[in-house]
């Protein structure tokens, strides 16, 4: 028991709460509209940044958000050109991010073993620094989404309708995918480049399944991802050998799981409310 | 000065023309339904009001400015044809209506005192107010329809742009709809309705226009179903102003 508190541990639990409360708030925007494999292609790309980091001897989290940043204004690009409805931009994206960042860290001579870490998460080794880093970020992209949130959810529900009545749409766009830029540097250390996006589309699709509006989703959703990284890492702890990325992820998606059974009961007591 | 403006307007998809020199002029309080076959235009034209669209040749004017400046699209109810809304996560009828208002607070801006009193009565105008907590995707096509009206008359726009706005709607629902399209022309607004048939607003409009090979022409109801039956419109057509 004492080991579930330990100091290393607390520090896990914050800065895991700090992205799996955040990660869904972002990612119900992307799922609304079919863009959550977005955060897949920012993870990618963001790999490229911490080996770039690695290579300029700079903070790998702050390679990741710069990548991932000129990752977004690019992937916006590709969208608003009607480029990004097929998944073959997006998977050249995916492809060449990881090429990229392999390329660096073998020309460095970092291609080690602890790139497990940047791919699958290493919660367990943050230090107060990096919580301190961590839960900053997420404060401000919890902030930005609450102040935007009326004009993110107007533009999810219906872009076309959207422009027509004035709204700044692609500067909102651009604004979505920032975030989901800061939240991928963030949640590197979490769950990892590879899985960082599990957590803004799993616990959406949970609370989705317990919702009848969109607000009401995207607290469900919240709920949702921070019980996962807190179940998945007690896991991990309690066990003392399995990687907590993966822990957090297979937590979710059993929340899923549970969120749809439930779903499910509710809509066959009450047909009207069935399932979105 | 005229709230819509059309002059010499052309526009083709590619090499096909769809309006070739349309002139169009619609003051405050005007009411007109946009009639024809499928293919005409009216889309077409309802989007180069709005400034979805640009004019190959011609001006658009909206409000006597380019439709495309934000604060004039902030003044227009806009509701593009069928059930277009994303459909990923559930979202309540009263947040679909409630989008309807973003635009006047600003993308960064908060309700205000009265909003959750505009949508009320926006949900009243269609009535669907019973079903405002509802998830809207659990709701049948034409109540959707509803919502999405609703959506477009929150907040009383000076010009209301309608494609299709009555299509899936109960018979017994649409003369409500239709009147209250004409209370809202009665207060100044000026509204446009796209409809393959106008019957559902013949009684309440003042106008009905034909686009026929490109162009604008009005028809009484009588000449406009002459023109489905002929396919071309009867006497009477001509620049509509």
């Amino acid at each position: 028991m004492s080991r579930l508190l330990a100091d290393w541990v607390v520090r896990a639990y914050l800065a895991g709460a700090a992205v799996g409360l955040t990660a869904p708030v972002v990612g119900s925007f992307l799922v609304q509209r079919r863009l959550a494999l977005i955060g897949d292609g920012m993870g990618h790309l963001a790999f490229a940044g911490v080996a770039l980091g690695v290579v300029l001897g700079a903070s790998p989290l702050w390679g990741a958000l710069a990548v991932a940043a000129a990752g977004a204004l690019f992937l916006e690009g590709l969208r608003s050109r009607g480029r990004l409805a097929g998944d073959v931009s997006l998977a050249i994206v995916f492809y060449v991010g990881i090429a990229l960042g392999s390329v660096l860290l073998s020309g460095a001579g970092r291609f080690d073993a602890s790139l497990l870490g940047v791919l699958f998460g290493s919660i367990f080794t943050t230090t107060w620094a990096d919580v301190v880093e961590i839960t900053g970020l997420c404060a401000l992209v919890l902030a930005a989404t609450v102040a935007s949130y009326r004009g993110l959810l107007a533009v999810a529900l219906d872009e076309e309708t959207a422009r027509a009545s004035g709204l700044p749409v692609e500067p909102l766009n651009l604004l979505l995918l920032g975030l989901v830029a800061l939240l991928v540097a963030a949640g590197m250390r979490v769950v990892g480049l590879l899985l960082v996006a599990s957590l803004l589309v799993i616990p959406v699709a949970a609370g989705s399944r317990l919702a009848h509006s969109f607000r009401g989703a995207l607290l469900a959703g919240a709920a949702a991802g921070l019980s996962s990284v807190l179940v998945g890492l007690v896991a991990a702890v309690w066990q003392g050998e399995i990687a907590p990325g993966g822990t957090v992820v297979l937590a979710s998606s059993a929340i899923f799981a549970a969120a749809s059974a439930v779903g499910r009961r509710a809509a066959r007591r009450h047909p009207r409310r069935g399932l979105p | 000065m005229p709230v819509i403006e059309f002059a010499g307007v052309r526009f083709a998809y590619g090499a096909v023309p769809v309006l070739d020199g349309v002139d169009l002029a619609l003051g405050p309080g005007a009411f007109v339904v946009l009639a024809g076959a499928n293919g005409s235009g009216k889309s077409t034209l309802l989007k180069l009001c709005v400034g979805l669209l640009r004019p190959q040749a011609g001006t658009v004017r909206l409000l006597g400015r380019d439709p495309r400046d934000p604060e004039v699209r902030r003044r227009v109810g806009y509701a593009p044809q069928g059930l277009h809304l994303a459909t990923s996560l559930p979202v309540s009828v009263t947040e679909v209506v409630a989008a309807g208002l973003v635009p006047r607070r600003g993308p960064f801006g908060w309700s205000v005192r009265g909003d959750r009193e505009l949508v009320r009565r926006a949900l009243a105008a269609v009535a669907l107010e019973e079903l405002s907590a509802e998830c809207l995707f659990e709701l049948s096509g034409g109540q959707q329809q509803r919502a999405i009206l609703a959506r477009a008359l929150v907040g009383d726009p000076e010009v209301l742009l309608l494609d299709e706005p009555t299509t899936g709607i109960d018979q017994q629902l649409r003369p409500q709809v239709a009147a209250e399209l004409r209370r809202r022309a009665d207060a100044g607004a000026t509204v446009v309705v796209v409809s393959h048939d106008p019957d559902d607003f013949h009684d309440v409009c003042d106008r009905i226009l034909v686009i026929d090979r490109g162009r604008v022409r009005q028809v009484t109801h009588a000449e406009f179903h002459l023109h489905v039956e002929l396919g071309r419109p009867g006497p009477g057509g001509g620049v509509a102003t």
